[in-house]
């Protein structure tokens, strides 16, 4: 070989040289790129060694009551998916999980000849009914558990905490508004293959869990509950549309109970109108009627327009106004000012509102809370409507001193009413008293906040004073008062407007109590109205019953003392009822008590209370200054601490009942 | 035949780098194979390792002649082998929807593995032979072009879609060797741009699947793009010092299609990491440089070329079996070097090797 000619091969191979090194460089950068520039999204697809994936609704965060008892908790449930491309034997493979899934046959056949790599058969059934499809062992089956919203208590509180959908996203009431402090991280449903190729499904998060908060409610799910019982029962007696009960610590505008009627089940919310969701008891106003006097009398005692013992000319029962003439539906001559609110008299209360004038009462009215948002922690709240000065006919600056011609939610209306009970402060109404997350620290925290002072101490207590002539014999709502507690509180029957003709129906009433006790240091406001109730329509007869069942049995609870005074009352009172049982359920509590006799009751010691009523355990137990906590319904079946414990040892006592066979 | 000399002068470098290679690649396709040693993935080791041993002894064979008598070879092989694939063609063991076996006997194998050796053969010899022509043209070029399409245009047949574009892409890196007219490339390169389209449109399906799934390879996930993706993220998942020996998951669950074959760098990736693709790259790169060592120290010019044809077949069957398994170039079925199963194209590489070594050994002689 010539030297030249070796040369030039030389040089040539030099270049080869250095392209192939560059074509291994060039590769070796791609594998660097792959191992070290994405090394993470590559290893974290492989050790998830995810070949498809579903996402699936996420935990949610716990709501609790005030006292830590579960309302809405996540629960697991199982659910059957299938890979419809992989089963062989559609029509067995149907029939089988039909007669498992109890579901029609043709619908899960329809489901699995999909041509898709995955569809879900039947989500959320119970884990057993999960456990068999997984026991058939039929390709291209799977199954998965997946986490489930679920209320335990099913209708209590239900519209305060509202629910969350089939996807666990928050739709409605605290479930909606909180839902990204509740709401979990996504979790992946991910479909790995096994060696020999055949999917199967695992469940893992995306994140950590620590997203997750919980709730703690000033919600009492006893008080709640017993509410709800009792206005059901209200609203149910008086053949009305519907009703609302509001209860509330008057001193932090902490809200123990919000009970709306008609109830619904937030576990199975989709058997129900998107009406029959909503929180009434915030987004619906209504005409007050005259529970307004209660504020009317603040206003003008605070205005130092009249004294209680004011002298007013009520007419005769017709006062014509406006072009009108106004009824009461007793007759009166001259009433103090005091009896014109114990007795509801609209002419009175109008010729009170004039001394007063229009635009100084919807001032307090305002400064009540009245006309503007509560500014609750729950969604959907309406303001209420007051009518401006400039646009009130004659009639209207008469009507609006007895409620009508003005509108108001229920919960206006109760804190309004707290602002009386605790001299004088309106405060801010909440229903969530601190979000707590995942490791226990608290992120939110509510506390009381006062809005602003309404009327001053001393006219909250002259006010408080006369209020309490509305609960007593003399008064419009003898049925409101409580045994052993001295009740405060104001009755309220209003006409509604009928939609159709558009003007105020004489079959279409409201009809509300809204009060406090005890009197002389209140604990509880309580407001209740009955939506349209037929046959009685006053609210005293109506929703006074109502706020008794609640305010005693929520006094219990809270272990409120009654006072000494009035003590020996109760007692007497209850060894009445003994003797005379007013309803069929205690007629059956006798019998049982008849067949097995309580053991004697030895002072110093815990009686017996198997066999008898919800509510003679609580007059006894009351009566030995006991707190009990009642569970279930029907006669006491088991107590803990056993009968004939030493009282001096014992605080509580907790009572189960079932209902009688 | 073997005289002392000979002995002196055996390349050792050159016998150490395959030994390594073997060993690193039995060690990895034990591993490819564990985890389905019980159905026959420890028969599918055994038998690579009797045709290393094998491949071995063709590479001894390889070094006992004067490669000068290759020469005259070179032609009778190229048409020997042109011969049998137009035999496969017609007697060939279908498998797999292609015809690309022979089987003669109890041996069963790929003339298309054949071709590799004779086209870098026969254009070693050609080129040799021309040392005088200092600058080709087009016209200079048609009787190395007709000889390299041929081959191709029947293992295209087959359907072997890779093998024949590795031919190709051989045979051409060959043409680097010799100095071509500029204005030839020029036109070359125009009619490589035209003919494309006919080239695609001459596809079968799932070869123009294939290409579209290089191009685009998320689309789908779990279809024609699932291979590149699972090696990816088996390459990926590596990291830097790998998941360890036989610790690979991906492997483990059978997420890699054959990982015994044309994807076992991936299960190695997966389980050495960075660092143990870092030696294994450097082994190839070292193989390379010394083969074209051995090239530029070769004692006359159809050593020359014929030891960077050699290191030609090394240098592609590397860069594209580890760029399809990393998504840089489309599915094409190339086995890596020295490191795949398979008993064909093992011992047509340790025929190569063996030619390598049997020019290395020769250097210093004079004729």
């Amino acid at each position: 070989m010539k030297l030249k000619e070796k040369k030039w091969i030389r040089f040539r191979i030099h270049l080869v040289s250095v392209f192939f090194m560059g074509g291994l460089l060039t590769i070796f950068v791609r594998i660097y790129q792959l191992q070290v520039l994405q090394q993470d999204y590559l290893r974290g697809i492989a050790e998830n060694g995810i070949i498809g994936t579903t996402t699936l609704p996420p935990k949610r965060g716990v709501i609790y009551d005030r006292e830590g008892h579960e309302l809405a908790i996540t629960v697991q449930t199982g659910s059957v998916f299938a890979h419809p491309k992989q089963i062989k034997d559609k029509i067995e493979t149907a029939r089988a999980l039909a007669k498992i899934l109890d579901e029609n046959q043709r619908t899960i056949l329809k489901k699995i000849e999909l041509n898709r790599s995955f569809v879900w058969i039947k989500r959320r059934i119970p884990q057993t009914q999960a456990e068999q499809v997984n026991a058939l062992k039929l390709k291209g089956l799977g199954v998965t558990t997946e986490a489930r919203r679920y209320y335990p208590g099913r209708e209590t509180a239900a519209h305060v905490i509202g629910f969350a959908g089939t996807d666990n996203q928050g739709l409605e009431g605290l479930e909606k508004e909180f839902d990204k402090l509740l709401r979990g991280p996504e979790e992946k449903l991910a479909f790995m293959r096994d060696a020999l190729g055949r999917p199967f499904a695992v469940t893992r998060p995306t994140t950590s869990d620590t997203s997750i908060h919980n709730l703690y409610l000033t919600i009492d799910k006893d008080i709640q509950y017993k509410a709800q019982q009792s206005l059901r029962h209200a609203v149910k007696e008086a053949k009305a549309k519907g009703g609302h009960c509001v209860v509330a610590d008057p001193w932090t505008g902490e809200i123990l109970a919000m009970a709306v009627v008609p109830e619904f089940n937030p576990n199975v919310f989709f058997h129900y109108k998107p009406y029959q969701w909503r929180n009434r008891a915030i987004t619906d106003c209504f005409e007050p009627g005259s529970t307004m006097k209660a504020f009317l009398l603040s206003a003008a005692l605070e205005e130092s327009v009249v004294s209680p013992l004011t002298q007013i000319y009520c007419e005769q029962g017709k006062f014509k106004v406006g072009g009108r003439v106004v009824h009461d539906t007793h007759k009166y001559g001259k009433l103090s000012v005091a009896d014109i609110v114990v007795h509801s008299s609209n002419i009175g209360a109008i010729k009170l509102g004039q001394k007063l004038g229009y635009r100084k009462f919807t001032e307090y009215l305002k400064n009540f809370g009245f006309g503007r948002k509560t500014d609750i922690d729950l969604m959907g709240e309406r303001n209420g409507f007051i009518r401006g000065a400039k646009n009130a006919r004659e009639i209207d600056r008469a009507t609006v001193f007895f409620g009508q011609g003005m509108t108001s939610t229920s919960l206006q209306l109760t804190m309004a009413m707290a602002a009386i009970a605790n001299g004088g402060k309106l405060m801010r109404p909440y229903v969530v008293s601190k979000i707590v997350d995942a490791s226990g620290n608290i992120t939110e925290e509510n506390n009381p906040k006062v809005v602003k002072r309404a009327i001053s101490a001393r006219t909250a207590r002259k006010v408080t004073t006369i209020l309490e002539g509305v609960a007593t014999e003399d008064g419009t709502a003898q049925k409101a008062a409580i045994e052993g507690y001295r009740v405060a509180g104001k009755t309220g029957t209003s006409q509604k407007v009928d939609p159709e003709t558009k003007r105020y129906s004489k079959r279409k009433y409201v009809a509300s109590f809204v009060g406090f006790v005890p009197s002389e240091k209140p604990r509880l406001v309580i407001l209740v109205m009955i939506d349209e109730p037929r046959g009685h329509i006053y609210g005293g007869l109506v929703a006074g019953p109502v706020f008794r069942e609640v305010g005693s049995w929520a006094l219990n609870h809270l272990r409120i003392s009654p006072h000494p005074s009035l003590l020996g009352n109760i007692q007497a009172k209850s060894a009445e009822a003994k003797e005379q049982p007013e309803n069929p359920s205690e007629i059956v509590n006798a019998s049982v008590s008849e067949a097995k006799p309580p053991l004697p009751l030895q002072s110093g010691q815990l009686p017996d209370f198997k066999g008898l009523g919800m509510r003679e355990v609580l007059k006894r137990t009351h009566a030995l200054g006991l707190k009990v906590s009642l569970e279930g319904s029907g006669l006491a079946i088991k107590q803990s601490p056993d009968p004939g414990s030493s009282l001096k040892t014992i605080k509580s006592v907790k009572v189960n009942f079932k209902p009688p066979m | 035949m073997l005289d002392r000399r000979l002995i002196q002068n055996f390349d050792w470098v050159l016998l150490l780098l395959l030994l390594l290679l073997a060993g690193i690649s039995i060690l990895n396709l034990y591993s490819a194979t564990y985890a389905i040693r019980e159905v026959g993935g420890s028969r599918i080791f055994m038998k690579q390792f009797y045709w290393f041993l094998i491949g071995f002894g063709v590479c001894l064979v390889m070094i006992t002649f004067n490669y000068y008598y290759l020469e005259r070879l070179a032609y009778p092989a190229y048409f020997l082998t042109v011969a049998l694939l137009m035999i496969v063609l017609v007697a060939g063991k279908v498998m797999s929807g292609s015809q690309r076996w022979l089987t003669l006997g109890p041996l069963v194998f790929q003339p298309s593995e054949l071709a590799k050796i004779s086209m870098v053969l026969v254009l070693a010899k050609f080129f040799s032979d021309r040392g005088d022509v200092v600058e080709y043209r087009l016209r200079d070029l048609w009787q190395p072009f007709i000889l390299i399409l041929i081959p191709c245009a029947l293992i295209l047949k087959e359907p072997d879609l890779g093998t024949a574009l590795f031919v190709g892409v051989v045979s051409f890196s060959m043409i680097l060797l010799v100095k071509v007219n500029r204005k030839s490339i020029l036109i070359f390169v125009g009619v490589c741009v035209l003919a494309a389209p006919v080239i695609w449109f001459g596809m079968k399906d799932y070869q123009q699947r294939r290409i579209l799934t290089f191009l685009q390879p998320d689309t789908e996930p779990l279809g024609a793009g699932y291979h590149i993706n699972q090696s990816k993220i088996a390459i990926g998942s590596g990291q830097f010092w790998g998941k360890g020996y036989l610790k690979g998951t991906q492997t483990r669950l059978h997420f890699l299609p054959e990982q015994h074959t044309d994807f076992a760098f991936s299960v190695f990736a997966e389980e050495w990491g960075l660092a143990g693709v870092t030696v294994l790259l450097l082994l190839y790169l070292f193989l390379v440089l010394w083969g074209l060592y051995i090239a530029k120290g070769s004692k006359d010019r159809f050593g020359a070329i014929l030891a960077a044809g050699i290191v030609g077949i090394v240098f592609w069957q590397v860069v594209i079996n580890v760029g399809m398994v990393t998504g840089l170039l489309p599915v094409v079925g190339i086995p890596l070097l020295l490191f795949s199963y398979g008993g064909s194209s093992l011992i047509s590489t340790m025929a190569a090797m063996g030619l390598l070594m049997n020019i290395s050994m020769r250097r210093f002689m004079f004729q």
